[in-house]
């Protein structure tokens, strides 16, 4: 029994290895059912495909370390946009995130044959963590110049009539930080009062349950999960469809150890009692 | 003692208390000074970078000067700079001052050296937590018992799979979110921001001045 409660830890990284990888290597799939959340972000970019010109602002807040769980998101969500006619003008507020959301823009824009400057404008990064939402509330074309190749955002005209946050029919924010609690919500949200939805890494997303309450928050998509069940609503599955089968997987011998870890604890316990 | 302490709470207290006030008030004047302000936040993040960069690169020369244990890894920090540095001032031949290329060198080493290597280490998290998880989640109390409960309901529901099994699991997750996880993040929330708000108000009125450094105060 303490052989089993000292486990060397290599085995058990060992089931993790095999856990993850086969699974991505098979082709099976296991029925995937949109949470509430979710579905309120799906229906939020309905809703905005419904209004006149619609036009959304997509903000991403990620690094490198969080592409496996936010890049595909980060493409279901413009695919959705995209498919539906929805303008999109992207911004960035996290120093390495440019890079990524050129690709994921590049990639999508692509696949729908949208065109760069009518269809969606790329201004790029800055600085300041809140402080640029405060700008863009007050004036988006003061707040962001020029977009990444040197265009003034008043000569692009997805851009153009663009004055501040509250002529986006959504603001979607895409965090691997506190962007959206510490940032978005303060000092966006709150103080002019626009529609606003975010998806963010599985781990921060209890945070975030008391604003999607309190609908500060209008729609939430969680974690690489969250990404798959955005990838089933809009019909499109992607890697994150793949990579619920090595999550899951992944969680079950997880909980298995769990199981037989407190197993041989309680065994090894009546032992030395008895 | 003025400019190291008298000066700085000074200016502390000038622009935390119109930071405050300025949020409340929407006349124009107000509006155009919380826009300046906002500006010159950005402009102070930008040159943050500057000074992290310094520490980031003073710290590793340093380790390399003193042959610290690991030393060669920072030379790999140093040497991964510089060739970052020169691809980015290359910019795929349009040079430091034209908008950044989106392909070329640095393109390639962000897309196919750091992005792999953040994401890498960022899922070795998935070993890290399942060995953590079989040698310390045990239920050795009612409320670890209770815990532990709520965390494999969680690990199966929140997964596919969960739904596979039972439709009690998905079930579960949105109760336990919905229910005690919210109240316990709003509780934590509102503690949070209080403290918050507590510690703003004693900078903002020079009560508390360690952020000003120098140990006794």
């Amino acid at each position: 029994m303490e052989r089993l409660l000292n486990i060397d830890r290599r085995i058990i990284f060992a089931f993790v290895f095999v856990g993850v990888a086969v699974p991505l290597l098979i082709d099976f799939s296991f029925p995937i059912k949109p949470t509430e959340p979710v579905q309120r972000v799906y229906d939020e970019f309905e809703r905005v495909a419904s209004e006149d010109d619609p036009v959304v602002l997509l903000a991403f807040s990620y690094g490198a370390s969080t592409v496996p769980e936010m890049q595909p998101m980060s493409l279901a969500i413009l695919r959705h946009a995209f498919s539906r006619d929805i303008k999109v003008v992207a911004i960035c507020l996290w120093p390495e995130a440019p890079g990524l959301a050129q690709a994921a823009l590049d990639q999508v824009a692509g696949e729908y044959g949208k065109e760069y400057g009518t269809d969606y404008a790329f201004l790029g990064y800055k600085p300041g963590l809140w402080a640029p939402i405060i700008n863009m509330g007050q004036d988006f074309h003061d707040a962001w110049p020029r977009d990444t190749q040197g265009t003034l955002v008043g000569d692009i005209p997805v851009t153009a009539n663009i004055r501040n946050l509250n002529d986006f029919n959504l603001v979607f924010d895409f965090a691997a930080g506190d962007s959206i609690e510490f940032w978005w919500i303060p000092f966006g949200v709150e103080k002019y009062k626009f529609a606003f939805s975010g998806g963010c890494t599985a781990v921060m997303a209890p945070d975030l349950y008391p604003f999607l309450q309190s609908n500060q928050l209008r729609g939430m998509i969680g974690g690489l999960a969250g990404a798959a069940e955005y990838e089933k609503l809009v019909e499109i599955p992607g890697s994150a469809t793949a990579g619920m089968r090595a999550q899951s997987i992944a969680h079950l011998i997880i909980v298995a150890f769990i199981l037989i870890g407190n197993a041989a604890y309680f065994a090894s316990r009546r032992r030395g009692a008895a | 003692m003025f400019l190291t302490r008298t000066l700085p709470t000074l200016l502390a207290f000038a622009f935390g208390a119109v930071a405050v006030l300025i949020y409340y008030i929407p006349h124009g004047v107000a509006q155009e000074i919380e826009r300046e302000l906002s500006l010159w936040l950005r402009i102070l993040y930008a040159f943050a970078y500057f000074l992290g960069l310094y520490s980031i690169l003073n710290l590793h020369w340093t380790r390399i000067q003193r042959r610290q244990g690991g030393w060669a890894y920072s030379g790999v920090a140093i040497a991964s700079f510089l060739v970052m540095f020169l691809f980015v001032v290359y910019n795929d031949g349009a040079g430091p001052f034209a908008p950044q290329a989106s392909a070329g060198g640095y393109q390639w080493m962000f897309t196919y050296i750091h992005v792999a290597c953040s994401s890498t280490m960022f899922s070795m998290l998935a070993f890290y937590i399942a060995s953590a998880a079989y040698r310390t989640f045990r239920a050795r109390s009612s409320d670890a018992a209770i815990l532990l409960v709520a965390a494999i309901i969680l690990m199966v529901g929140r997964v596919p799979i969960g739904h596979a099994i039972s439709d009690f699991f998905p079930e579960a997750v949105a109760w336990l979110m919905e229910v005690p996880n919210l109240a316990a993040k709003r509780g934590i929330i509102l503690g949070v921001s209080l403290g918050a708000i507590a510690t703003s108000l004693r900078i903002i009125f020079g009560i508390e001045r360690s952020y000003l450094g120098g140990g006794d105060e």
